[in-house]
């Protein structure tokens, strides 16, 4: 067969296979489970995506820690350690022995090995923090259902990085993804009043936070009662703001029912309570 | 007269790997004397233990007992094959190299100086005709051509003594007679060439002295005009009648 | 020495006359400049990340590179009956390890250079810095690594009897090594007796590979490593690579070859 003819087969079984695929792909998400708009991640990890997830999730924290971080077997070793530990709890925030987690050298081994590796407990300031954005990004890409990565993602560039509508971007991603998600709406809100200085935003996005958390969690066992906590709070320090102190006071009063420290809740309370107004002279909403 | 390759109460055994270990006596007691300048066949059946004995020359093999020299150095030493050429049956070399890389990395095998070296590549490969494919890879010529390269390669050296493998194995009448003419110029300019080979036409026209092996042990060792005149036969005859052979009826 | 230089020679030009170390240069170039090319949240500053994958993808690379050519040397020099002819020349078995040894290093020393060049150039073009030494030091280690790696993949092609077998064994030990070398000691102390020493005796004994992975360093801008712990460990990798190499040369030398 010449070479002519044999190129010009080619290309004719190339265009009828690209036709082909256009017109298939119309028909091809009807074939499968999977939406057509899943990303390569997703496709390329499967069901185990989860998993790498996680995986990148931990590795921002790696990059956050610039490489110092405790492998599952020096975590192993703690916990045992703190089992046996029969010291009083708080005098286990810092930790005891030289080199943090990695303890004191073992051997020789262990210490010479020492001198290539990270050893120092430090966190990423100023603008470094963006190294660890590719990971969280990565993180929601794989599991868009996991909505650390969102509020942390988001934390960082707003509080950080200065990048407050990228922050504002993927959280809305992340709320594409979770509506349902009370601790992203609770970023929002962080967002608006922190950095757009939008009280008004702020407050309806903290509201529909607060509406979500009692819809969710207020049936369980063990309710996650840290978000609860930090809902309640801001939207009392909102309200203080904003000159609404009945309203704090109130928001104060849900807030102490489940605050490890409710003890400085009520000194706010009652520090609230001396600038009301007397009985019968409530601001109107 | 000197001797170049001499064995002494040669015997080689092979224990088997399974659990009776058997042992196999692929040689028996092989005393064998080639002088300078000789042209020597090595003969036998197959199985007779002829590539044993090659093995054992070469350093492949640890003799069970007795010894082999090569120039009056144990064989054990790498120094004993300084002075040698080796021309395997089957010829492989590398061949992602060509035979000019070839040729060159085994001079450097043999520490001889680079320019030396190149004036030595230069000069084979005119001799072996193989000028013409000197940069092309080894694994796109044909057997002819490789056992060609086999030939330069044994000859790198300007060696003393030559073990050649079945050097016309495989070879077309062409390439037979160019290997032949290449023992005839080795044995004038005083090479001693030791080969093993079945061809036993080639042997008795180019060899000075035959051995004939067979199941290990040395049957019959002498000038090729003398056996003749012995057994009143032509070569091929005399390896038959050594090695009993018995006619079917 | 020349003779071991001319048996190394080999080995380098069989490297790059193969197409591995291209399809794996090729490969980690691409991966790396797609990844490059991602946009996360506008910010074209962000390098670190950029950085890990390259190296990640370098180290296996180097890893594939060094096990599958040393791997294939002894046993493709018999199975080609190459082997003949080489030991036909004054050349003793030990030239022959020490020779294939060289040539899988310095052919590895082509292929790591090449990939810290193109590292190089991605890091710098993020990051506008250029930390030479630092670089080097990673390299140099790196290549220290692969001379222990190297020597005991040749002490397995004389051990086992395919290579398929020998790179199989090898690259786990070599990735337990690096994965959980340095841990072994922990999980010892929390076993009872006799686990405990058996598993602290390896611990002494296997070769801490994990010493050479200064990754982290170079990721995370930490300060370059002082040049007399680079030095010992270098001298520690050297001890090792002798141990593997000797051991190697001692199966080797009693090996039967029949042609």
């Amino acid at each position: 067969m010449k070479a002519s003819r044999a190129i010009l087969i080619l290309l004719l079984l190339l265009a009828v296979a690209f036709s082909l695929g256009t017109v298939l792909q119309l028909h091809a998400p009807r074939w499968t489970h999977r939406s057509p708009s899943e990303s390569v991640l997703a496709l390329a990890f499967g069901e185990s995506r989860q998993l790498f997830a996680n995986h990148f999730f931990v590795k921002a924290d790696i990059s956050f820690h610039s490489g110092y971080y405790p492998s599952i077997f020096d975590e192993a070793r703690q916990a045992e350690e703190n089992d046996n530990d029969v010291s009083h709890p708080d005098e286990k925030e810092e930790p005891k022995s030289e080199g943090g987690f990695l303890g004191p050298p073992t051997d020789w081994i262990d210490r010479f090995g020492r001198h290539f590796r990270p050893t120092l407990h430090t966190h990423l300031q100023g603008g470094n923090i963006r190294e660890i954005l590719p990971w969280l990004r990565i993180s929601a890409e794989l599991d868009p259902h996991r909505v650390e990565a969102y509020t942390v993602a988001s934390y960082w560039m707003r509080k950080h990085l200065g990048e407050v509508d990228e922050a504002e971007q993927f959280l809305r991603e992340g709320l594409r993804a979770n509506p349902d998600s009370y601790e992203l709406l609770f970023e929002l809100g962080s967002l608006y009043y922190d950095n757009r200085h939008d009280a008004g935003r702020a407050r309806n996005v903290w509201l529909a936070a607060l509406r979500l958390w009692q819809k969710q969690e207020s049936g369980k066992g063990m309710p996650d009662n840290l978000s609860l906590d930090q809902i309640t709070v801001h939207l009392a320090h909102l309200e203080e703001q904003e000159g609404n102190l009945d309203r704090a006071v109130e928001y104060f009063e849900m807030a102490k029912k489940v605050s490890p420290t409710p003890s400085q809740l009520q000194k706010q309370i009652d520090e609230i309570k001396q600038r009301l107004p007397r009985a019968g002279t409530l601001s109107p909403h | 007269m000197n001797s170049i390759l001499r064995t002494e109460d040669l015997r080689v055994e092979y224990r088997s790997r399974e659990l009776k270990q058997t042992v196999k006596v692929a040689l028996k007691g092989l005393n064998l004397n080639v002088s300078a300048g000789e042209v020597f066949g090595f003969l036998g059946p197959n199985g007779a233990g002829k590539t044993t004995t090659m093995n054992v020359l070469l350093g492949y093999v640890k003799p069970t007992e007795g010894t082999a020299h090569l120039f009056d150095v144990d064989v054990r030493e790498p120094i004993a094959r300084q002075r040698i050429g080796y021309l395997p049956e089957l010829t492989y070399y590398y061949k992602f190299l060509t035979v000019e890389e070839l040729l060159r990395f085994y001079a450097g095998l043999f520490e001889i100086p680079k320019l030396e070296a190149e004036s030595r590549i230069d000069r084979l490969l005119k001799l072996v005709e193989l000028e013409h494919a000197r940069r092309q890879p080894i694994r796109t010529y044909s057997k002819g051509m490789q056992q060609r390269a086999g030939l330069a390669q044994a000859l790198i050296n300007n060696p003393d003594l030559l073990l050649l493998d079945e050097p016309t194995s495989g070879l077309d009448p062409l390439g037979r007679m160019k290997v032949r003419e290449i023992i005839r110029r080795l044995k004038e300019e005083g090479k001693t060439v030791f080969f093993s080979s079945h061809e036993l036409g080639e042997v008795e026209t180019i060899c000075d002295r035959v051995a004939i092996l067979h199941q290990g042990e040395l049957r019959v060792e002498g000038r090729v005009d003398d056996l003749m005149a012995r057994y009143q036969c032509n070569l091929e005859q005399v390896f038959l009648k050594v090695v009993d052979y018995q006619p079917q009826p | 020495m020349n003779k071991v230089f001319a048996i190394s020679g080999v080995v380098i030009k069989e490297l790059y006359r193969r197409k591995d170390f291209y399809v794996l240069f090729v490969l980690t170039a691409l991966i790396t400049l797609l990844l490059g090319s991602v946009n996360f949240f506008h910010d074209d500053r962000i390098a670190r990340y950029l950085k890990e994958i390259c190296l990640l993808l370098i180290w296996i690379s180097a890893l594939v590179i060094a096990i599958t050519t040393t791997a294939r040397q002894i046993p493709a020099e018999r199975e080609n009956r190459t082997i003949f002819p080489l030991l036909a020349k004054p050349v003793t078995r030990a030239q022959v390890i020490t020779g294939k040894f060289l040539g899988c290093w310095l052919a590895v020393a082509v292929a790591l250079a090449v990939f810290y060049l193109f590292f190089g150039v991605i890091s710098g073009s993020r990051e506008h810095a250029w930390p030479v030494l630092k670089y080097f030091q990673a390299l140099w280690l790196q290549w220290t690594m692969l001379a222990v790696v190297i020597a005991l993949v040749l002490f397995g092609s004389v051990i086992f009897t395919s290579p398929a077998e020998n790179v199989t064994i090898c690259f786990f030990a070599v990735l337990g090594i690096l994965l959980l070398g340095g841990h072994l000691n922990t999980v010892a102390l929390g076993l009872k007796e006799p686990a405990r020493t058996m598993l602290y005796t390896l611990y002494f004994l296997i070769p801490h590979l994990e010493w050479f992975d200064v990754r982290d360093i170079i990721i995370y801008d930490w300060p370059r490593i002082p040049w007399l712990d680079c030095l010992l460990a270098t001298l520690y990798a050297a001890v090792y690579v002798a141990l593997f190499l000797f051991a190697a040369w001692l199966v080797f030398r009693r090996k039967v070859l029949t042609t």
